[in-house]
């Protein structure tokens, strides 16, 4: 037992860390069928941080980011909140990514005092009225919006077959997609749940050919999403494809098969990276920093980090997570993604929404 | 010193009731609390983790070392009390029982659990009583993820009650190490207490030969359900404390790895032998947190560590033999008598 | 209605021939070991990123004649693999408690599946198409030539494994060994290298296997060893562990239930049990064989007697 008392000692004091740095703590999936989400992602904060500290840093710290895979896991990412949290060096952090794991995450941040500012979308999140919670993105309210409205005035869709992965952002996206696509006079046909982590789709798509639907919207994540289309295209399912935004990687393209994805509409947040001056530029410093492309979320990344570094700026020194928190409500400034100012409840002022088209082996904007 | 002096001494001491060798048993718990106030948060909470795996332990222990019996589906047990405390303790149906109400509850409803698991398993021997095993714990787990209305599938249960003891809520990890402490030496000295009983000699028996042991009069039946029904309470309780605990349940908690690492806190610790269960837990879990800039290497050191163990050292580090029995058995039966 | 069926019926052929392969893997080593082989399901993976690997090495991208080679290529190494393994891992721990080699096959299986994602990585792998493209219509419902491949390699392969038990000096020899070691030893047969020939055999069909599932469903990830190989190890008990022609009866009989069930269930139910349900039905069969006929629907009824006579358990 002593020797227990020892080890878990020892533990203890390697664990304690020098506060030498104000640390920014970063959960997110950098390991699983969402990497390249993630580690890029965390890529554009890291951008922003090392900005923020060739140009001196806050208050005369140099700043830190802490990654952490949480690999889309809602248990990993409570840990990893435990963890920050009993931290004192962490005094705020960018998490979570995925919805399923922002939502407990956030009941420990809120526990003690974290300031949080997440990418996840799912509209539940700020529901909880945690004065700590900050989104400056679009919630699925407009990413389940925007394409019903686009199948039902444009494509002049009559019926769909809706099919969520019961996680909390594939059935949350999916559900608003039901009740958007029914209000504006749409038919939903099925909508029935998969297990996310399911290979073989076809019993499901065998029901739904029978349904014959205009379109099928798919509420759920990579890798299901891009089986579940190739299993749709080889039972001979000719309707339209519509999936949410954690579709927006090449390998949806490639590992649905060959020619499946082409004509699939899928929802985004953020613009082509050619689409304006300040983006083309990040792009470059970007590719210049990590010898690689930016990725889907790197400009989000990178705006979350600059929306924390404005605020430590602003806040009382020595530096506290309530007082970043203070600042954090009051942000009100022009980013890569337009003019950030939040709302009481959390969400940003002027969400954006953009609806992209697989044409050959890569994503165009369609609106 | 006068003789008469000596002698009233000598009967003093007499007098006075010596301690129980069985004390000892608080002495370790006791040092390990005075103690824990010292360690920052983080060691704390691998603390509280060792703490829950030990008691796990203990109680599969009872299973798979006292009676040899393998149930590789042990998880399922600690998922229904976590998931009874999380509906009957949180915003998910509005319920708010105190902590101390559900833990019965929960401990009670996993017993149930664990005699009902054991009667359809009762005639099954070893490979087979596995597999069934194996195949309850994931259907437990399916179930979980799947009854949304009642368990909010796969998106888990949040917003958890924590915890209130007589008007003082615990909230960070040094309070529930107390509260584990107190738990663990409390199953510690029930372990015990059944192994030494005339049940943990039916156990025993069942282990070694089963029909040598029906022979001799006893009830195996009788014995596999109260093996079964004891370790899934036991497991119950943990889950009740570690649902309190975590303030978050997803079925993503109770997989069958989580099966697997308590079989192995067993196994590499010391089948049969409960100090050899607290040793498993502590290396289990410190270990790789001391490890954590090779985390992706944990598994696999977890499951090298199962083959070399069973190959060179079956019975684990600390062997049966060298279990509290023997210690005990070194000091004399009242402590401080000549 | 019919193509509905017809359809049903063709998934669940393909998935159940896939099962079948994967589970003459765990009745093999069973039937002479009487070990759950925790370790299969894994190899069954690893055949999947041997073929993968060899593919591209080989670089058999239209040349169905070098994708063959590749699926050989991977019999031979993951039956080596599974050799390897017998003889480090179980052989020593021959005599004495069942409990051992149990755990010591979980351990590799660990081993096994952290070692294949250190090496290959957490993401999942796009999978190179050992299986052509194209299809037929039916009845109505749409069969893919892939499917027919996959079912007419797996038959293949099971009848070749059939006919090398049952008409060959080999498979005399695997069945003394199966039937019991030391008798087998002392008519002269070697135990140990007839194990290691089992060893072999096994773990290479479930490789083949992993090849076509991952061709199939067109992803591999090193986590997919371990659901196929439970409902393998039931469609193994369901026909009955120890038998052969059991493992590929129950192999097709899962399929079809599975397919079937997770098909009708929704329109039964009228909703409220989805397809989402899936995998129960894996796991729930093996809980009730277990319970009710633990020896399948092939296997010898043995008493309890004859169990503990034999040491069966």
């Amino acid at each position: 037992m002593t020797a227990l008392a020892a080890g878990v000692l020892a533990a203890g004091a390697a664990a304690a860390p020098a506060r030498a740095q104000v640390v920014i703590g970063t959960a997110g999936p950098t390991s699983n069928a969402e990497a390249l989400f993630g580690t890029t992602w965390m890529n554009g904060m890291e951008l922003a941080i090392r900005q923020a500290n060739d140009a001196g840093g806050v208050g005369g710290q140099k700043l830190s980011l802490q990654r952490q895979d949480d690999q889309g896991d809602p248990k990993q990412g409570t840990l990893i909140a435990q963890r920050f949290c009993d931290d004192r060096a962490v005094l705020a952090v960018i998490a979570d990514f995925n919805s399923g794991v922002t939502i407990p995450a956030s009941d420990v941040y809120n526990r003690c005092g974290m300031p949080q500012v997440t990418n996840s979308s799912n509209p539940r999140i700020t529901t909880f009225g945690y004065k700590n919670l900050f989104r400056p993105m679009a919630n699925d309210f407009m990413q389940g919006g925007a394409p019903a409205e686009y199948a039902l005035n444009t494509m002049h869709a009559k019926t769909a077959a809706v099919v969520h992965d019961k996680q909390a952002f594939g059935q949350g996206v999916a559900e608003v997609f039901r009740t958007d696509f029914t209000k504006g006079g749409g038919k939903v046909t099925s909508f029935s749940g998969v297990t996310a982590t399911d290979v073989d789709f076809t019993a499901l798509l065998t029901t739904i050919k029978g349904e014959n639907p205009d379109l099928v919207y798919f509420g759920g994540t990579m890798p299901g999403a891009a089986l579940f289309l190739k299993q749709m295209r080889e039972l001979g399912i000719k309707a339209g494809f519509f999936g949410a935004d954690p579709l927006f990687l090449k390998d949806f393209i490639t590992n649905s098969g060959e020619g499946n994805a082409q004509g699939a509409i899928v929802s985004f947040q953020s613009p082509p990276y050619d689409s304006s001056e300040d983006l083309k530029q990040f792009a470059d410093t970007y590719k210049k920093a990590f010898n690689a492309d930016p990725g889907p979320y790197s400009a989000y990344g990178y705006l979350e980090a600059q929306i924390i570094i404005e605020a430590m700026k602003r806040a009382a020194k020595p530096l506290a997570r309530s007082g970043i928190v203070t600042e954090i409500a009051k942000t009100d400034m022009d980013t890569l993604m337009g003019h950030i100012a939040f709302q009481p409840n959390g969400e940003v002022t002027h969400p954006i929404l953009f609806l992209y088209q697989v044409k050959g082996d890569d994503f165009h904007l369609l609106k | 010193m006068t003789s008469e002096t000596q002698s009233r001494i000598a009967a003093a001491r007499l007098r006075w009731p010596r301690p129980h060798r069985g004390l000892l048993l608080l002495a370790v718990p006791a040092l390990a609390g005075a103690l824990a106030p010292l360690l920052a948060a983080y060691p704390l909470r691998i603390f509280d983790l060792v703490l829950i795996y030990a008691i796990l332990g203990m109680g599969l222990n009872i299973v798979i070392g006292y009676a040899g019996l393998l149930d590789l589906g042990f998880v399922a047990f600690y998922a229904i009390g976590a998931y009874t405390y999380a509906l009957l303790a949180s915003g998910q149906f509005g319920i708010h029982l105190p902590f101390l109400a559900v833990l019965p509850i929960g401990g009670a409803l996993a017993g149930f659990a664990g005699v009902l698991l054991g009667i359809p398993v009762l005639r099954l021997r070893g490979d087979y009583l596995a597999m069934v095993t194996l195949g309850f714990g994931e259907i437990v787990r399916i179930l979980l993820n799947n009854l949304d209305i009642l368990t909010n599938g796969p998106q888990g249960v949040t917003r958890i009650d924590p915890p209130v003891l007589f008007g003082f809520a615990l909230t960070s990890p040094l309070h529930f190490v107390y509260l584990l402490l107190a738990m663990a030496t409390l199953v510690f000295a029930a372990a015990w207490r059944l192994e030494t009983s005339a049940l943990g000699l039916a156990w025993a028996a069942v282990r070694e030969d089963q029909d040598a042991a029906r022979g001799c009069g006893i009830d195996a039946t009788r014995a596999k359900l109260f093996a079964f029904g004891t370790s899934a309470t036991i497991g119950g309780l943990a889950g009740v404390v570690f649902a309190a605990m975590q303030l978050f349940v997803s079925p993503e908690s109770f997989t069958f790895w989580e099966s697997l690492v308590v079989v192995l806190v067993i196994v590499v610790g010391g089948l049969g032998n409960l100090f050899g269960v607290i040793l498993g837990a502590t290396l289990m879990m410190v270990v790789p947190e001391l490890l954590r800039a090779y985390e992706d290497y944990r598994l696999l050191l977890y499951g090298l560590a199962l083959v070399i163990v069973i190959l060179l050292r079956p019975e684990g580090l600390l062997p049966r033999r060298y279990g509290p029995g023997w210690l005990f058995a070194r000091l004399p039966t009242r402590l401080g008598a000549r | 209605m019919t193509g509905f069926l017809v359809q049903q019926l063709v998934n669940a052929l393909t998935v159940g021939a896939i099962y079948a392969l994967i589970a003459l893997g765990y009745t093999m080593v069973y039937g002479v070991l009487r070990l759950i082989n925790f370790a299969h399901s894994e190899l069954f993976t690893t055949g999947a990123y041997v073929g993968a690997a060899l593919y591209l090495i080989l670089g058999a991208a239209g040349h169905p004649a070098l994708a063959v080679l590749a699926g050989l290529a991977t019999f031979c190494i993951v039956g080596a693999l599974g050799v390897g393994i017998e003889a480090v891992a179980y052989r020593p721990l021959r005599r004495g408690s069942r409990l051992a080699p149990m755990l010591s096959a979980l351990g590799v299986a660990i081993v096994i599946q952290n070692t294949v994602m250190l090496v290959a990585g957490k993401r999942p792998l796009h999978f190179p198409s050992f299986l052509p493209g194209g299809f037929f219509d039916v009845l109505g419902a749409v069969v893919t030539v892939k499917q027919i491949v996959v079912f007419a390699v797996a038959v293949l392969l099971m009848t070749a494994l059939e006919l090398l038990v049952n008409r060959t000096a080999l498979g005399v020899r695997v069945r003394a060994v199966s039937e019991s070691i030391p008798t087998a030893a002392l008519v002269g047969i070697d135990p140990n290298r007839t194990i290691s020939v089992i060893f072999l055999i096994g773990p290479g069909l479930g490789a083949v296997a992993g090849i076509l599932y991952a061709s199939y469903y067109g992803v591999a990830t090193f986590t997919m060893g371990f659901v196929v190989g439970l409902k393998a190890f039931t469609a193994a008990i369901l026909g009955g562990i120890g038998s052969i022609p059991g493992a590929m009866l129950g192999g097709f009989l899962l399929g079809l239930l599975e397919t079937f069930g997770t098909g009708l269930l929704p329109i039964l139910s009228g909703g409220t049990v989805g397809t989402e349900y899936r995998d129960v039905f894996a796991f729930a069969a093996l809980v009730l064989v277990l319970t009710f006929r633990p020896a399948g629907l092939l296997g010898e009824q043995v008493g309890e007697e004859a169990m503990v006579y034999k040491r069966d358990f």
